[in-house]
C-alpha cells in the first residue's frame, strides 16, 4: 500500500478507525487535539459513518466509552496528561466491568497543568494504577508514527481478546511529528453475541437466547468482588506471560545497556549508533509494552556476559527506573539520566553520561 | 512596492519550509520581514529555526510565547509594522487548515495595501501525501474553507507534494494529476512546483502541461528532524 505522510494524532485514528474503531469521544487538549479534530471529520465520510462526540469534559467522555464498550463496539477516547487525570475513575470502572476499549494519553509536562511540551511523568499514572484498585492496564509506548498505527491494531484486538481496557501512552513529539507511514487495511468490525456473550446487544424478553447483559463495576457481597478479583488477577497473569513486546537493538557486544521509551529511546538509539561508530558498544533494551513490563528481557539483557552497567533515561525523574531496578534484581549496576518539565534529554549529554560511566569501569 | 506572501495549507503542506525559502531568497534583493502566525501549535513552527535567520538581513516576527509552554491565541501587535513600515517582501506563515483564520483580520489592512499599489500573493500550499489532501475534491474543500477563514482568495498552487525524507519523483507525477485536476476544477493556477533539486529535475524532465507545473521551486530544508537539532532547539 502506497505510504502517507502523517502527523502521529492522525496516525493513531485513522489506524483506529482502520481497526474497526467507529466511537469516539473526547475534549480538546494540546498536544493532542489533532485526534479529536481527525475523527470529527473522518467520521462523517462514507466509507466509515462511525460517531465522534465532542463530550463536556473529559469525565463524560471516559463514561461515554463505557457506555458504548457495554455494547462491545470498538470505542476510544484520547486526552493529554491532566485530562488522563480526570478519566482515572471512568477507567478504573471500565476495568472492574471488564469492558474493552482504547484510551490514547498523548503525555505532556505535568504535574499539574503542567507544560503542553512533551513529558514521559505519566509512566506510573499508566502502569501503576493512576485510578483505584486492583487492576491493569495494556500499555503500550510507542517510538515513532509507524509504531503507534502498529500498537492502536494491537491495542484494539488485545482489549478485546482479554476483556480489559489498553492504553496507548505516546508522548507529544510522537503525536506531532509527521513521518511516511504505511496504514493498515480498512478492517470491518461486527459485534459478534457469540463472541462477545457479556454485551448487551439486545434481549428479546418473548424470545429469550442467552443471558441478559449484567455489566457492573458494583458488588455488593465481598464474596463476589473475590470472585471478579480471581478472573481479573488470572487474566492479567496470561496477559503478563503472553504479551510483552519489547525491541532489543545492539545488545550483541554490549558493555553497557540503556533503557528508555518513546520518543527518548529514538535519542538514545541515535547516540548507540555514534558510539558504535567510535567501537564503544552500548545496547538497549526498550519496552514498547510498559506492561506488561519486559523484566525477564532487562534482566537478561543486564546480565549479559560483558555488560558492566545499565543506563535508565527517561523524561521524568525516574519511573520506570522502578521496574527496571525490579528486573535487574541487585545484580548489575544502575545510573539514572532524566529530566522532568518536558526537557528532552539531548543525544550529547546521554552521550557524556555513558562516556563518563565506561571512564569508571 | 510591497509584496505580500500569505501561505496557508493542510497541516504538513510544507508552508513554514517554502515560507524560510521565499525570505531567504528575498532578503539577497530587498528588505524582508517573515512573520509566524501559526496560531494553531507550538511544535515544529518557524520560531525552531529563528537563529537560522541571523545575519540574513530576514527579520523575524513570532506569536508572544512561540516555543513557551502554553497557548496564547494572540497575534503580537508587531505585525502592524508589516503594513505600516517600508518592506520589499512581507511574508505571512500560517497554521494549518483552519489556522488560515489567523489572516482574516488583516483583510482591510491588506485591502488598503493592495489599493496603493501593493501586490497580496496568497499562496495554497499542497502535499497530496497528506491524508485529507489526497483527492481533488479534498484539496477544494480544504481551500474553500481556508479561503473563507482566510477572508482572502487564493492566487495559487503550490505543489509541494513530499514524502518528508523519502520523497521521490514519484510523488511530484502522482501529486501532478491531483493539482491538475483541483486546478482544471477551482480555475485556481498552478503557480509553482516545489521540490528539491534532485526530486523537482527528475519530475520536470517528466511530460508534463507546463501549465499545471508553473515555475519551478527549489527547496533547500531547513526544518531538520534529527534529534541533535530537535533536542537542543526545541520541538
Amino acid at each position: 500500500m502506497a505510504k502517507k505522510l502523517m502527523k502521529g494524532s492522525e496516525a493513531i485514528a485513522e489506524a483506529a478507525i482502520r481497526n474497526g474503531c467507529r466511537f469516539f469521544f473526547g475534549y480538546p487538549i494540546t498536544p493532542q487535539t489533532e485526534i479529536p479534530e481527525y475523527f470529527s471529520e473522518r467520521m462523517f465520510e462514507e466509507d466509515v459513518k462511525g460517531c465522534f462526540l465532542q463530550a463536556e469534559s473529559e469525565v463524560s467522555a471516559i463514561n461515554m466509552v463505557y457506555g458504548a464498550a457495554t455494547t462491545g463496539v470498538r470505542a476510544m477516547t484520547s486526552s493529554s496528561s491532566p485530562g488522563i487525570s480526570l478519566k482515572q475513575e471512568g477507567i478504573s470502572s471500565l476495568c472492574a466491568a471488564e469492558l474493552p476499549c482504547v484510551i490514547v494519553n498523548v503525555m505532556r509536562g505535568g504535574p499539574g497543568i503542567g507544560s503542553i511540551q512533551a513529558g514521559q511523568g505519566d509512566y506510573y499514572q499508566a502502569v501503576k494504577g493512576g485510578g483505584h484498585g486492583d487492576y491493569h492496564l495494556i500499555v503500550f509506548a510507542p517510538s515513532s508514527v509507524q509504531e503507534a498505527i502498529d500498537c492502536m491494531g494491537k491495542a484494539f484486538d488485545l482489549a478485546d481478546k482479554y476483556r480489559t481496557p489498553a492504553m496507548i501512552c505516546a508522548d507529544g513529539i510522537i503525536a506531532q511529528m509527521m513521518e511516511p507511514v504505511e496504514l493498515p487495511d480498512m478492517k470491518e468490525y461486527k459485534v459478534d453475541p457469540a463472541k462477545k456473550p457479556w454485551a448487551a446487544t439486545g434481549y428479546d424478553c418473548k424470545n429469550p437466547v442467552g443471558q441478559r447483559a449484567d455489566i457492573t463495576s458494583l458488588y455488593v457481597e465481598t464474596e463476589e468482588l473475590d470472585v471478579l478479583h480471581e478472573r481479573l488477577q488470572g487474566t492479567y497473569k496470561v496477559i503478563e506471560a503472553n504479551e510483552v513486546q519489547f525491541e532489543a537493538y545492539n545488545m550483541e557486544k554490549a558493555e553497557i545497556v540503556v533503557t528508555a521509551f518513546g520518543t527518548v529511546a529514538r535519542i538514545a538509539k541515535s547516540v548507540i549508533d555514534e558510539l558504535e561508530a567510535q567501537g564503544i558498544h552500548v545496547g538497549m533494551i526498550r519496552p514498547i509494552t510498559l506492561w506488561p513490563f519486559p523484566y525477564d528481557a532487562v534482566h537478561q539483557a543486564a546480565t549479559q556476559n560483558g555488560v558492566k552497567a545499565v543506563l535508565d533515561v527517561e523524561m521524568n525523574a525516574g519511573q520506570m527506573l522502578d521496574d527496571v531496578k525490579i528486573a535487574v534484581n541487585g545484580e548489575q549496576k544502575i545510573e539514572f539520566l532524566g529530566h522532568c518539565g518536558s526537557h528532552l534529554p539531548t543525544v550529547e549529554e546521554i552521550k557524556a553520561k555513558i562516556l563518563a560511566m565506561k571512564e569508571g569501569m | 512596492m510591497k509584496q505580500f506572501i500569505i501561505l496557508i495549507g493542510n497541516y504538513g503542506s510544507g508552508k513554514t519550509e517554502i515560507a524560510m525559502n521565499f525570505a531567504l531568497n528575498a532578503a539577497k534583493t530587498g528588505k524582508t520581514l517573515l512573520i509566524d502566525l501559526d496560531m494553531i501549535n507550538t511544535y515544529f513552527r518557524l520560531s525552531d529555526r529563528r537563529d537560522l535567520f541571523e545575519d540574513t538581513g530576514v527579520e523575524m516576527i513570532a506569536p508572544n510565547f512561540a516555543n513557551s509552554g502554553v497557548e496564547m491565541l494572540t497575534v503580537p501587535a508587531e505585525i502592524a509594522k508589516a503594513f505600516d513600515m517600508d518592506w520589499d517582501t512581507v511574508i505571512f506563515d500560517l497554521g494549518g487548515d483552519t489556522g488560515a483564520a489567523a489572516l482574516g483580520q488583516y483583510h482591510n489592512k491588506l485591502e488598503l495595501a493592495r489599493s496603493k499599489g501593493d501586490e497580496v500573493r496568497l499562496y495554497n500550499v499542497v502535499n497530496t501525501n497528506r491524508p485529507m489532501a489526497g483527492t481533488p475534491e479534498k484539496l477544494l474543500r480544504l481551500m474553500e474553507n481556508m479561503q473563507r477563514k482566510a477572508r482572502w482568495d487564493v492566487t495559487g498552487f503550490i505543489h509541494n507534494t513530499n514524502m518528508s525524507y523519502e520523497t521521490t519523483p514519484a510523488d511530484l507525477e502522482a501529486g501532478y494529476s491531483i493539482v491538475k485536476e483541483a486546478s482544471e476544477r477551482s480555475g485556481v493556477p498552478v503557480l509553482y512546483t516545489a521540490g528539491k533539486r534532485e526530486v523537482l529535475d527528475a519530475f520536470l524532465a517528466g511530460a508534463h502541461d507546463p501549465k499545471f507545473v508553473g515555475e519551478p521551486l527549489y527547496l533547500e530544508t531547513y526544518m531538520h528532524r534529527d534529534w541533535d537539532t530537535l533536542t537542543k532547539k526545541g520541538v
